[in-house]
């Protein structure tokens, strides 16, 4: 099993420093982690733990103070914010906590957004989106817009987006956040399925840990350092 | 991104905002429209101004005129500028350029036809130079060449007639005076001297009263091509062949002297005429002035129409400066506007933007689409004020009347320019919004609640 294990997401050495006003508060306080390919992984703390800030970093939304973060092979921690926006483009896919669609357009045209990004045209991106969507259950709402549609069918939406690239690594922000428990847990077998049959790589961040139970991997976080990680991989051929 | 996804997203988010668009597109259309307007009046008051010149009479003559300054104060003639005579408009015949030099004899008659008289200032030149004038002959031909002296009539000379029983001129009634030039016999008295002493009684040093002075009978050779409205160079003078009409006025005056022409210290006329006036013609515009200086540096006025123009045209773009000047300020308080939506529009869509910055938008293509929707901001504004501006340059030139029509005038150069004009506007207004889109942090746009 080890020897299928390809390092997708490797950061070393992690430190991210806030100034707020003279005092500096550590966010991320020397992290090294690993993240294998087609692993689902969860990344959990309470808020004010550095989680999101870390998630940022992987995503290159964010520059870290030190360290280094290598992403599908790039190291980001050098590189320009047109090179971040090109490699989030090519290799990311994004599930945000409040869905952040946008509203003028309707699920199809959402979900082709970022085929357009990449110079798609309009019928082939279409077409796309649409077979996405199908895939997570929204066949009926395709021409819907964001305020016509559920909380959970626009994070189906979100979820369709952010694989419609079929990105190596998909990460996502508190993604059932402003859910129910009830359509939480759907989305989030549906994120798996999708991602295990791709065998792309899921990094989610979240405070809720029975949500997190859903992951292969567990990271606890607390105040900007790994204090534990919890292999789930074992329970759950338990479970089945 | 593709360009025209680049530009639905950014015409799709214009109409968005309907009335925000509407209003700032109103702002650079009243921006482009006065700026438009105003230039298209300097430039129909330009075109105009040329238009005129050209009837009257080219841009390539020259006139060169004697003054005959402090003419008694003091003997020494030495100092003043010789009179001129025939070999003195040999001498400028001979000038580089110079095409065609003539003298100009001009003299004071009465003319008259059935109950109608007019006075005239007959302009006598060299065949040559009557050629040279390009007047459009209506009846007839030019005065001829062969010593019989011919009159040739501009085309509102008739408008010189009175009516002698009515005391009425063309004016008083505006009805063209039943003269016939062409047809009927016209009668010309050269010595004015004479027949104005004899209209009014006066009498010779033997205290005879004065005889009318004798009536000739001067054939019309030809009239202008015209109406009485229309206006050219010569359209008001008389013009005859110089040596007929030097014959002429040694018959009439015999051994007198003849009127405007010098006396010697006796009182006798010199053998040869004296003229006030030389009619040059140059080769090209562009030899002009350097011909009027070698004329001046021999003493003598010189006027042409191209060295008006010269100062017309620095005083027509001065005023088009000033006109254009009054429609920039209005199209730069339009840009401001443009400025003003845009960087709204984009804390508005802080947000928009910080999601697509996520997905993976280029930051060029960010730039882009802001630029562009300004961009067509200022094409729209420009588009609807050159449509006003064509409207309102109609209506001036209906309102302004026959005399000043095309006061408005709207080449296709300034259509272009006042395009590309609108929307460079546009997309600088645009430009630091836009930079300030491409700029955002994609995390703070998110983390916008």
């Amino acid at each position: 099993m080890d020897k299928a294990r390809e390092p997708v997401i490797q950061v070393k050495n992690l430190y991210k420093i806030f100034r707020v006003g003279s005092s500096k508060v550590r966010a991320l306080n020397g992290v090294d982690l690993t993240i294998y390919r087609g692993e689902f992984c969860a990344i959990v703390g309470t808020s004010g733990s550095g989680k999101s800030t870390m998630l940022n970093m992987l995503a290159g939304l964010e520059k870290p103070t030190k360290g280094e973060v290598i992403v599908a092979g790039e190291h980001l921690e050098n590189m320009s914010e047109n090179q971040l926006v090109k490699f989030r483009r090519e290799k990311v896919g994004f599930i945000f906590q409040s869905f952040n669609l946008l509203g003028t357009m309707n699920a199809v045209e959402n979900v082709a957004l970022p085929l357009m990004f990449r110079g798609i045209d309009k019928k082939t991106r279409e077409e796309k989106a649409s077979k996405m969507l199908d895939l997570v259950g929204l066949s009926k709402h395709k021409k819907h817009r964001p305020n016509e549609m559920s909380g959970g069918q626009q994070q189906r939406v979100g979820v369709a987006r952010a694989l419609v690239l079929d990105p190596e690594i998909i990460f996502a922000d508190e993604p059932t956040g402003n859910l129910d428990s009830h359509t939480s847990e759907e989305v989030l077998k549906l994120m798996r399925k999708v991602v295990q049959e791709k065998n792309q790589t899921l990094v989610m961040v979240t405070h809720d840990n029975h949500l997190a139970g859903f992951a292969d991997r567990i990271f606890h976080i607390i105040d900007g350092k790994i204090v534990k990680i919890e292999d789930r991989k074992d329970y759950k051929e338990e479970e089945q | 991104m593709r360009f025209l996804d680049l530009l639905r997203m950014s015409s799709t988010n214009l109409l968005r905002r309907k009335l925000r668009t509407v209003l700032t597109v109103l702002g650079v259309v009243i921006g482009t429209a006065s700026i438009v307007v105003m230039v298209s009046l300097g430039l129909g008051l330009r075109k105009t101004t040329m238009d005129q010149i050209e009837q009257s009479g080219g841009l390539t003559t020259v006139n060169v005129y004697y003054y005959e300054y402090a003419v008694s104060s003091s003997g020494s003639s030495e100092e003043q500028t010789q009179r001129i005579n025939d070999e003195v408009v040999e001498q400028m015949a001979q000038i580089p350029h110079v095409e065609v030099a003539s003298p100009v004899l001009s003299t004071y008659v009465l003319v008259k036809q059935g109950a109608y008289e007019a006075n005239f200032s007959i302009r006598g030149m060299t065949y040559e130079a009557l050629q040279s004038l390009d007047i459009d002959v209506g009846e007839g031909q030019l005065p001829p060449d062969d010593g019989t002296l011919q009159f040739f009539y501009g085309n509102q000379t008739l408008t010189n007639f009175y009516n002698a029983r009515t005391n009425q001129y063309y004016w008083d009634t505006m009805e063209a005076p039943d003269v016939d030039l062409m047809n009927d016999p016209v009668f010309v008295i050269f010595d004015m001297d004479a027949y104005s002493q004899s209209q009014y009684g006066g009498t010779d040093e033997n205290g005879q009263r004065i005889a009318p002075p004798k009536k000739y009978i001067i054939p019309t050779a030809g009239i202008m091509a015209g109406t009485l409205d229309d206006y050219s160079d010569n359209s008001y003078n008389v013009l005859a062949e110089i040596n007929a009409l030097k014959a002429q006025l040694k018959k009439v005056f015999k051994n007198k002297a003849i009127p405007g022409q010098p006396t010697n210290s006796a009182g006798k006329p010199y053998k040869e005429f004296y003229y006030d006036e030389v009619y040059i013609r140059v080769d090209s515009m562009d030899h002009v002035s350097e011909v009027q200086q070698a004329i001046r540096d021999m003493g003598y006025e010189t006027y042409s129409n191209a060295e008006w123009m010269e100062q017309t045209q620095n005083q027509m773009a001065t005023i088009q400066l000033v006109l254009g000047g009054i429609g920039a300020v209005s199209l730069f308080v339009a840009a401001i506007g443009i400025a003003n939506t845009m960087m709204m529009s984009i804390y508005e869509r802080t947000k928009e933007i910080g999601i697509i910055k996520v997905l993976g938008c280029d930051l060029g293509d960010i730039r882009t689409m802001f630029l562009m929707e300004a961009g067509f901001i200022g094409f729209f504004g420009g588009l609807i004020g050159l449509i006003l501006s064509f409207i309102i340059s109609g209506v001036i030139n209906l309102v302004a009347g026959e005399y000043y029509r095309g006061i408005s005038y709207i080449p296709i150069w300034l259509v272009l320019v006042s395009m590309v004009f609108a929307v460079l506007v546009g997309m600088v207004a645009g430009f630091f919004p836009a930079l300030r889109a491409m700029k955002l942090s994609p995390l703070a746009a998110i983390r916008n609640e």
